[in-house]
């Protein structure tokens, strides 16, 4: 093992922050958590929004929902990015790299955070919907402020896990040539020539540390005593 | 845009009728060594032994919390140096792009499924074991007769969603060479220029083997737990 090859202080730059301080394009791990980062925003908002229109009384809502989660689950994520990278050139647009990487992982990803949605909203009991509209909330308000906040804890350890899955699949830029981690991996490698086990060991430590603090962090949130003292001052 | 569906009938039709038959390959054999690797650390974790646990857990984390692309990557071109060199050498010219994308994705699903097998057996009461074993059944049959039945009924919703997970993942396999499905939609775009109509052909193929695949489990899952009672029907937020 000749770790002290691959892990020279250019090589490190280049892989934790790409080409960004030689007047070149952002890449790296950098790169990888924004894209992740904007990733999760994006699918947890529209994966909430899909994922309550599955438990919604009209019934067309429902069946959108239910098509929409089994349509983007149920094709690769790398489907989904030529078609991101390919589709909107129909309507004579082109989409860059990385926003048709994001879309791709925003539309896999916010179908699985809508099933997780929909079953967290079903494991809240039905006193506290039926409470809720007693004290006179509107069928809205009660999912708003009543179902998601409770459902929230018990989808908290499935969405860690999305979450995760969601880091890891950034890694499918570099097959449509953004240099992201795994990219700039892949040219170190092929610099080296020699050191394919160290430097893929490199990538998979770096990208072991990062989940493995993301859902370190998510964990935390888990306890909902500590979440409430911490966040809504209660 | 032109499109031209009656392509799909001529040569890039054969082409990817052949990834097709590539994805199938890769994802059978994936499955079966993901579910040999599975069974075999989670009934190990769950047994739960001194010396085996560190290294299962180890294994089991750093497969999960790492892409599978770069597994497929790392075993792909270190193949060359973890193989004795006849061994590489005869491999070297038949091709090894196949089996390093089954043991890199086997690798990666095989600790989905052992937290699979480990979560099923957890949820069967530790009685039941222990009653097996007071009647005098010996350790293999009362996991084999006992916790197995009730476990597999619990495992099989995650398990199914592994196997449709990973006919999914073998498209990752085209960033080796693999000739599968998503690797002859890519040949096809570039030589043939015929994108769009084999895009959407390679995109309801995955759709269909991952609902029919889906679909099949749902239905064993009904059928093993038709003695169990029913859950209650799912809440609906009406607006009365």
């Amino acid at each position: 093992m000749e770790f002290e090859r691959v892990w020279t202080a250019a090589n490190w730059e280049r892989l934790l922050v790409g080409d960004l301080l030689n007047q070149g394009v952002l890449g790296g791990l950098l790169l990888t958590l924004l894209l992740g980062g904007a990733a999760i925003v994006f699918s947890t908002v529209l994966g909430a929004i899909v994922g309550t229109m599955r438990s919604a009384s009209w019934r067309t809502i429902s069946i959108i929902s239910a098509v929409y989660v089994q349509t983007f689950r149920n094709v690769p994520l790398l489907i989904l990015v030529f078609w991101a990278y390919f589709f909107p050139s129909v309507f004579g647009l082109q989409l860059s790299k990385f926003a048709s990487v994001l879309v791709a992982l925003t539309l896999f990803t916010s179908a699985y955070i809508a099933e997780i949605v929909s079953g967290g909203i079903r494991s809240v009991g039905r006193g506290q919907i039926e409470a809720g509209r007693a004290l006179g909330l509107s069928p809205f308000e009660v999912r708003l402020w009543i179902v998601l906040p409770q459902a929230f804890f018990n989808m908290l350890p499935a969405l860690a896990g999305r979450y995760v899955v969601a880091i890891k699949n950034t890694s499918l830029a570099f097959l449509i040539g953004l240099a992201d981690l795994t990219e700039i991996g892949k040219q170190i490698g092929a610099r080296l020539m020699t050191a394919p086990i160290e430097v893929y060991l490199t990538l998979l430590m770096i990208y072991f540390v990062v989940n493995r603090c993301l859902s370190m962090l998510l964990r935390a949130l888990e306890d909902r005593h500590r979440f409430n003292r911490v966040f809504m001052r209660i | 845009m032109h499109l031209d569906w009656a392509i799909l009938w001529g040569n890039p039709g054969l082409l990817i009728l052949q990834g097709l038959l590539v994805t199938l390959q890769l994802s059978a054999w994936t499955l079966l060594l993901a579910f040999l690797i599975g069974l075999l650390v989670g009934v190990v974790r769950w047994l739960g032994f001194r010396v085996a646990e560190p290294f299962c857990w180890l294994y089991v984390e750093v497969a999960r919390n790492t892409p599978p692309v770069v597994q497929i990557l790392f075993w792909y071109f270190s193949a060359s140096y973890l193989m004795p060199g006849w061994l590489f050498i005869g491999l070297r010219d038949v091709g090894y792009e196949f089996g390093a994308a089954v043991v890199a994705l086997a690798i990666y699903h095989g600790a989905f499924i052992a937290e699979v097998v480990r979560a099923g057996l957890n949820s069967v009461p530790g009685s039941q074991f222990d009653a097996a074993r007071a009647l005098g059944l010996r350790f293999r049959q009362s996991l084999l007769r006992i916790l197995a039945p009730q476990a597999v009924r619990i495992a099989l919703p995650p398990f199914v969603n592994e196997a449709t997970s990973i006919v999914k993942n073998t498209s990752l396999a085209m960033a080796i060479g693999v000739t599968e499905l998503t690797y002859q939609y890519k040949h096809i775009d570039s030589f043939l220029f015929r994108g769009v109509e084999a895009l959407a052909a390679v995109t309801v193929i995955y759709l269909m083997l991952c609902l029919v695949i889906a679909g099949l489990g749902h239905l064993l899952s009904k059928r093993l737990s038709k003695h169990v009672a029913r859950r209650d029907p799912p809440l609906a937020l009406t607006s009365e």
